[in-house]
């Protein structure tokens, strides 16, 4: 099911009229960010957008919200696009079980056709606008950027592929924002604690497989692109880097080979977040370009971020939950059912578990809190059941209502880690966490009056099928 | 020069044009790294109507948090 590159992936979407085209002229600001945060108003099965007649421009394309809904993020999986997301969500986690697929090598790429090493500027080169009022500038949010563990260059999965974003603050010059959770800033300090600027890589307009194992909260030593190829069921095609030992995916658009400055931190953001809130203006570490190569005519793909729900909660949203899924099983391999953590990046999770004795549910939102995602995220766990469906939330809010004593089951933990960008963390970075415990008390826990859960009439299965067919 | 309209020192520049001639240039503000496009409007380009919430005074630049910190260098391992 793997798709050649971004464009066969556009031409899927376009078959499957899931891409409009915008061919009335636009600005760059504030139309093309507008029309995003306007699609992204009109519910879950909106389609991508391909704009390709922008003011002041001559032949720019820009592809966005490509991932922006359920459809789409079915049809990156090679499914029927109306799957439903509970459907999608065990999909995922089957194929994340087939980890790792050694990746497939090539020589070339299609975007090794156009080159440039001398006097590179990426505001001629790409077609960067505003996302936010409030935004420093123009960025890269959608981008995927390589780089290698330096202590243990040879173990493939230590070479990271992440999603981060990049504020284009000169000619040839990045910012990027790496928050402490995530493995590039061990990267980055593992490259100053030596003196030496981090080689890196920048993709630009990827088939979306990538992206998605790039926002995917993997264990630090899994190779994102051996998890694209489970994703994909084949292996994942990659080719080298001409100026460093980085893999590059065969199929993106853009290619920017640079370096992380050593010791460098220059002033950066603010940058309007997938928390609903600006981040702050902070000094971060720059990024030097030195080599670009793109195929001929690009297209940029940029996705509007900002208030969820936008095309970041689409993308990060059940392979946010499948990583905590699997930690979970791994420690109560019997009882966990089924993860929802898809709320603002997994700062809220939804755990469906089966209880083996009074207080189990309590152990089950700890673990959360321990799994590397947990220490970054997860400030609100709600334990439900295993018969509340946890992607259906008013029967996770039934479970909350009827099930939660206030005095026995809302669980504080002073003083964790969170990641700074938690506009509630105080200082940033630090935060008490919540474990909300909406299952029914089991022995030796006999709280509460639970012996007569209402049940259906007898036959709601044979009506439903029949409704059902009935109501096409 | 251009008058920035985060941090309004005068030194921002030029970085690039429109194809299409003189539909729009982008600045960028050496001080405060502000980008900005000419056509945009006037609540992003002017200093007088850039909203107050976001404004920046070039002295807390250099105060500004470090993420990350610098790490150590490591003479053992240079």
């Amino acid at each position: 099911m793997a798709y050649k590159d971004f464009r066969d992936f556009l031409h899927t979407l376009e078959k499957e009229g899931q891409l409009l085209t915008i061919s009335d002229e636009v600005k760059p600001e504030p139309d093309i960010a507008a029309a995003n945060r306007a699609l992204n108003n009109l519910g879950d099965k909106t389609p991508a957008l391909f704009f390709n007649n922008i003011y002041g421009y001559t032949d720019a394309r820009i592809a966005m919200n490509v991932m922006g809904s359920w459809p789409n993020h079915a049809l990156m999986m090679g499914m029927p696009k109306n799957t439903p997301l509970k459907e999608q969500f065990f999909e995922f986690a089957r194929r994340y079980e087939q980890f790792p697929v050694p990746v497939q090598r090539e020589e070339t790429a299609p975007f090794h056709e156009v080159e440039i090493t001398e006097d590179i500027n990426l505001f001629d080169i790409l077609p960067l606008f505003r996302l936010n009022q409030g935004d420093g500038g123009f960025y890269l949010d959608k981008a995927i950027l390589i780089s290698r563990d330096l202590d243990d260059p040879d173990t493939y999965g230590k070479q990271n592929v992440g999603l981060y974003r990049m504020q284009v603050k000169g000619k040839n010059r990045l910012g990027i924002q790496p928050v402490p959770q995530h493995d590039i800033a061990i990267h980055i300090r593992q490259a100053e604690e030596r003196g030496e600027n981090l080689k890196v890589a920048i993709a630009l307009g990827c088939e979306p497989v990538i992206t998605t194992a790039a926002s995917t909260p993997l264990l630090y030593d899994q190779s994102e692109y051996e998890m694209a190829g489970a994703i994909q069921g084949e292996p994942y095609r990659v080719v080298k880097a001409k100026d460093a030992d980085l893999d590059l995916p065969w199929g993106a658009e853009v290619i920017l080979e640079g370096e992380v400055l050593a010791g460098v931190r220059e002033y950066e953001g603010p940058f309007g977040e997938f928390t609903g809130h600006y981040s702050g203006g902070r000094a971060m570490p720059v990024i030097q370009i030195n080599r670009v190569y793109h195929r001929k005519q690009p297209i940029f793909e940029h996705l509007y971020i900002g208030m969820p729900w936008t095309e970041t909660d689409y993308m990060i949203g059940v392979n946010t939950s499948v990583p905590l899924f699997q930690q979970l099983k791994d420690a109560f391999p019997n009882e966990i059912v089924a993860v929802n953590a898809m709320y603002t990046h997994g700062l809220v999770a939804i755990i469906s578990t089966k209880t083996r004795y009074g207080g189990f549910a309590k152990a089950v939102g700890m673990r959360a809190l321990t799994t590397p995602h947990g220490l970054g995220y997860c400030k609100l766990v709600i334990v439900v059941d295993e018969d509340v469906d946890p992607f259906n939330l008013p029967q996770v809010m039934w479970a909350l209502s009827t099930k939660l004593h206030p005095k026995h089951d809302a669980v504080i933990v002073p003083g964790l880690s969170v990641l700074p960008l938690d506009p509630g963390s105080d200082p940033a970075g630090m935060t008490h966490k919540m474990i909300l415990d909406a299952t029914t008390p089991v022995a030796p826990d006999i709280r509460g009056h639970y012996s007569q859960p209402l049940d259906s009439p007898l036959g709601v299965a044979d009506w439903e099928k029949k409704l059902s067919q009935m109501l096409r | 020069m251009h008058i920035c309209p985060r941090c309004e020192s005068n030194r921002s520049e030029v970085v690039s044009k429109s194809p299409v001639e003189g539909a729009w240039e982008v600045l960028l503000c050496p001080v405060c790294m502000f980008t900005w496009r000419t056509s945009e409007p006037d609540s992003i380009t002017d200093p007088a109507k850039y909203k107050s919430a976001f404004k920046v005074d070039p002295r807390d630049i250099p105060n500004a948090i470090h993420v990350p910190l610098i790490a150590e260098r490591r003479q053992d391992r240079s």
